[in-house]
């Protein structure tokens, strides 16, 4: 019974009436991960982004599920197949694409697999040898939606989001230039060739280049293009001038632009403007000059040495430049000169000046109509002149100088073009002094005086152990005779001495008869050589007279 | 297993488990409270299925996008890679580490899983008042309880190779939504194993052996 005693004394529990609830709180529980996991579901199902297939020849490093499409280097995308087409002939890539760069899928949409690149004018795509190649894209502008592209084999090298503008330029020939050649501005890389294409009359090549903002602002509607691919070694009046832009351009090509001083007042160009390219930087600032007048020169000396472009200055500076060097008959004295055609490029000279109207009042007008002016500089001795650029390589330009003392000459105006007055260089006399020094530096005999000189140190050598050998004799043997001979000498010339004193008496006297016999004796000669002197110029130009005889010669 | 073993509950007593005290309950429905500690006092904690199948359906319902989801991202020079927990399970499978790949597999795909399917069958012989096999069912509930808290490794496991990992820019790892997941399922069975009563499992040998008195 003790187990119900234990029973009995057991306390009562306290009782509160409860109020059951129907369900349990803990349903809570379940209801919270339903909704987040079914929230998490309509996220994923929302953010689901459209899958697209792309088309490219190989699939060169792109592996399903772990290679990424990036758009400027974001992920968004990632590739989720990579199949065969149908026909094996290329491979159809199924890519999986974010939900918020969906819109960048429309039709102009460009795909490319990116890899890294060597090329001459640079490396890209380097991160790619870590992390794998992955598929860049870049968008389009059309509005219209497409789901299925055509893969580019090659990276396009400017996006369209990128600044600056795009022009054109028109060339003869391509030249060392290709796709990502680079554009120069003052030697700083400005730009790249974006494309090329023969035109459609297949006369030029239309290349693409792209000038990167803020440069783009640089190319103005004056600008000159010029190839800058390798180097441009030019020989001329100038000497030898040398044009570079970077080891790399020398390399690969480029193209160089620059806006020549006289054309600043220009605009900034309109994008894909089109320019024209020239070979290299002295046709692309020197041609298209906006004035151009023609005038001919005719020189009375050879103008060996002056070749089409050689510049013409004036007062030392270039205002022009010579065109064409031929002939020209002169009626007048019935003689064939050189005629040297040369321009004038007033914007050159003119365009230094901020009142042009002062120092060119007619420059605006055509060419007939405003030689007032160079008529007044002509009677003030404005005359051109052939002067030597360059002693080693003779090259010749011309100059136009003041000559005040120069004869007053008096233009035809009428002539097109106007043939200006010359001045004389001195330049074919200075010319042919040099040549002759060269010449008679060239004719002495310097082999043979070398070879007589030797010959000749040899002899003397010789000699001189000779007069050795003599005078060790003379010491021994001929001293002691000499001594007496000296005594005896002596006694003669003493004797002499009376001798003479006599015969000054006789014959230096003015009255003397040998003096007298000499002086006809020598007249006598002076007429002989006279005579043969005579015979011999005659014979000289008449040879044939030893045989003939002078008669002979004379009758005929 | 005699019907004759005496059961608090047949004589009225409850045990408090907080204080131990052992008072009589009155089968009434009252909320009963311990007179010494003033805890709560039931037979059966009530709603004590109701409750475990709560946290089992929760459990079950993370359990899918703990295994869907990514649980971490690994950082590399080469770029990122979000793995679930299946593709570490491969990765490791596939770069030779089977035995990895299978204790990962097991601990953390498998176990959960098992302790689910354990949880709903206990509560659903409960529920059918089942009496075969009570000694089975409370094995496997013990084991089910032991083993629990084992499935917290991999959630261990990230929360050190996120912290220790952090040699930008060579190398990096982040935790990802499926991790928070999976912890969910490990926390939410283990409450569930521990809601369930497992005295549950005899009663029904009593009522049983009552309505055949």
């Amino acid at each position: 019974m003790s187990k119900n005693d234990d029973i009995l004394n057991i306390p009562e529990a306290t009782t509160v009436p409860h109020k059951r609830a129907r369900f349990s709180v803990i349903w809570i529980i379940p209801i919270i991960a339903a909704l987040v996991a079914i929230g998490i579901a309509v996220q994923r199902f929302l953010n689901e982004g459209p899958t697209i297939t792309i088309t490219f020849k190989v699939a060169e490093g792109i592996e399903a599920g772990k290679t990424f499409v990036k758009y400027k280097d974001v992920n968004i995308g990632h590739v989720t197949g990579v199949n065969l087409s149908e026909d094996y002939s290329h491979v159809v890539v199924t890519a999986k694409i974010a939900k918020n760069a969906k819109n960048l899928l429309v039709k102009d949409t460009k795909f490319w697999i990116m890899q890294p690149r060597v090329s001459l004018s640079g490396v890209s795509g380097m991160s790619t040898l870590l992390s794998g190649n992955y598929i860049g894209l870049e968008a389009g502008k059309s509005q219209e939606k497409q789901r299925i592209f055509n893969g580019l084999d090659t990276p396009p090298i400017i996006t369209n989001t990128e600044p600056g503008r795009q022009f054109l330029l028109k060339a003869d020939n391509l030249g060392s230039l290709g796709f990502g050649s680079p554009i120069y501005f003052r030697q700083l890389n400005v730009g790249q060739v974006i494309g090329y294409d023969l035109a459609k009359n297949g006369k030029s090549v239309d290349i693409k280049i792209f000038v990167n903002a803020p440069y783009d602002k640089y190319v103005t509607t004056g600008t000159k293009f010029w190839q800058a691919s390798g180097i441009d070694i030019a020989l001329g009046a100038n000497g030898i001038v040398i044009h570079t832009q970077s080891l790399a351009s020398v390399l690969a090509g480029g193209i160089a632009f620059e806006t020549p001083l006289y054309s600043q007042e220009a605009v900034p160009a309109a994008e894909n403007t089109a320019f024209s390219l020239f070979d290299n930087r002295e046709a692309a600032t020197a041609k298209h000059e906006l004035q151009a007048d023609p005038y001919v020169l005719v020189f009375n000396e050879s103008v060996r040495g002056l070749s089409v472009g050689a510049p013409v200055t004036y007062l030392g500076l270039e205002v022009g430049e010579v065109k064409q060097v031929s002939f020209h008959y002169d009626a007048a004295t019935e003689t064939v000169k050189p005629k040297v055609l040369i321009v004038y490029y007033p914007e050159r000279f003119l365009s230094q000046f901020d009142n042009r109207q002062i120092i060119d009042p007619g420059h605006d007008k055509p060419l007939r109509e405003r030689h007032g002016g160079l008529q007044h500089l002509i009677d003030k001795g404005l005359r051109a002149q052939l002067h030597l650029g360059n002693i080693v390589t003779g090259q010749l330009f011309i100059a136009f100088d003041y000559f005040p003392h120069a004869p007053k000459v008096k233009v035809d105006w009428k002539n097109s073009p106007p043939q200006l007055p010359v001045m004389p260089s001195g330049l074919a006399e200075f010319h042919l002094r040099i040549t002759n020094i060269l010449n008679k530096i060239e004719k002495i005999p310097f082999d043979d005086i070398g070879r007589d000189t030797k010959k000749a140190i040899v002899t003397l050598d010789q000699t001189l152990k000779d007069a050795q050998k003599l005078l060790g004799r003379i010491d021994t043997e001929v001293v002691p005779e000499v001594k007496t001979a000296v005594e005896n000498l002596k006694r003669a010339v003493a004797a002499a001495e009376r001798v003479l004193v006599n015969a000054d008496k006789t014959l230096i006297g003015p009255d003397a008869p040998a003096n007298q016999e000499l002086r006809e004796a020598l007249q006598e000669i002076t007429r002989a050589a006279r005579a043969l002197k005579g015979f011999a110029e005659y014979m000289d130009s008449h040879p044939e007279a030893l045989i003939r005889g002078k008669g002979q010669e004379k009758g005929q | 297993m005699t019907a004759r073993e005496p059961m608090a509950m047949q004589s009225g007593l409850a045990l408090c488990k907080h204080c131990g005290l052992l008072s009589k309950l009155m089968p009434a429905k009252e909320t009963s409270y311990c007179p010494r500690c003033g805890h709560g006092l039931a037979f059966r904690r009530k709603n004590v299925i109701q409750r475990t199948w709560a946290l089992i359906i929760a459990a079950a319902i993370c359990y899918i996008p703990a295994n869907v989801l990514p649980v971490m991202t690994s950082i590399t020079l080469i770029g990122a890679e979000e793995d679930t927990i299946i593709d570490g399970v491969i990765l490791l499978f596939m770069t030779g580490s089977w035995h990895l790949a299978l204790i990962v597999l097991i601990a953390s795909v498998m176990i959960p899983m098992a302790k689910l399917f354990a949880l709903a069958y206990l509560l659903i012989t409960v529920q059918r008042r089942s009496i075969k096999s009570n000694r089975e069912r409370v094995k496997l509930y013990r084991l089910v309880e032991f083993i629990g808290r084992w499935s917290m490794l991999d959630v261990f496991v990230i929360a050190f190779v996120v912290a220790l990992v952090q040699i930008k820019p060579l190398m990096a790892a982040e935790p990802r939504a499926g991790v928070v997941f999976f912890a969910a399922v490990v926390v939410l069975t283990i409450f569930a194993a521990q809601s369930f009563d497992p005295r549950l499992i005899w009663d029904s040998t009593d009522t049983m052996e009552n309505r055949n008195e």
